[in-house]
């Protein structure tokens, strides 16, 4: 599998475990000039859920993220569409 | 005779061997609530969509769950600073403990890293501290997180001559050392 897509699948799963609303989950994948681009959006009342407290949970994804771009060399970053 | 008979057979059942009795109090309890399994499990898929070649061990007592992720690839779970087993561990807690019934507190550790981490935080602090007494001034140490900082307040409650206190924000947050007596041996 392409290492894009393992990243949008982490992506989607760790997700679907953290909000109320597993079925709003969508992670769309943009190609960008250095990166791709995870766009992730979810129901509007669980934000809170994927971003957490001062952004620690859309970090934490974003590191396990980097660990994977480090080891494939495709880099991709999280937005979090609001 | 038929008493005898009848009630042996649940003398057996009830009187198990010692260490079976300690196997099943591991399982029962706090312990056996399902939690360090689901969480092992949990652990284990995200790992493997990370690719990662490891398997995942469960250390358990009464209180917590410890995870211990083992083999090939335990370099990359743990990451720079351990930053990577920090948002790993800090995802689990995050799914697992949603509900407030049947929280308990996930540790993602590999080997002894956890130990030997704050072993090298117990060692920076004690250095620090005596540069601080020495030099007679305010020792701030890099920003580190609510966890690792602890770990420093709580190595030097005990250390003569200095106290602890943090500055700054969110991850920014910092802490400093700071000696009883500035301007140190001049004074």
């Amino acid at each position: 599998m392409d290492a894009v897509d393992a990243m949008r699948d982490l992506v989607a799963f760790l997700a679907r475990s953290l909000v109320d609303d597993p079925e709003a989950v969508e992670v769309a994948v943009v190609e960008g000039d250095r990166a791709w681009v995870l766009e992730l959006s979810v129901a509007e009342e669980d934000l809170g859920k994927v971003i957490g407290k001062e952004g620690r949970t859309a970090r934490a994804i974003r590191t396990l993220l980097a660990s994977m771009s480090a080891r494939s060399g495709k880099r991709a970053v999280l937005d979090i569409l609001e | 005779m038929d008493e005898l008979d009848t009630k042996q057979p649940q003398d057996g059942a009830l009187l198990v061997t010692p260490d079976a009795t300690k196997a099943a109090s591991k399982t029962d309890g706090a312990a056996g609530d399902g939690k360090a399994e689901d969480a092992a499990e949990l652990l284990d898929e995200i790992l493997e969509m990370m690719d990662l070649d490891v398997e995942v061990l469960i250390r358990e007592d009464d209180e917590r769950v410890v995870l211990d992720v083992e083999g090939e690839d335990a370099g990359r779970v743990i990451g720079k600073k351990g930053q990577t087993l920090d948002a790993l561990q800090f995802l689990l807690n995050k799914i697992l403990n949603r509900y407030p019934d049947g929280r308990r507190h996930i540790i993602v550790d590999s080997g002894d890293y956890r130990e030997r981490h704050d072993k090298g935080l117990e060692n920076l602090a004690r250095r620090e501290a005596k540069r601080a007494v020495a030099e007679g001034r305010v020792v701030t140490l890099q920003p580190m997180s609510a966890r690792d900082r602890r770990v420093i307040h709580l190595s030097l409650a005990k250390f003569e001559g200095v106290t602890t206190a943090s500055q700054g924000k969110g991850t920014q947050r910092r802490i400093q050392i700071i000696p009883a007596r500035r301007g140190g041996r001049r004074r």
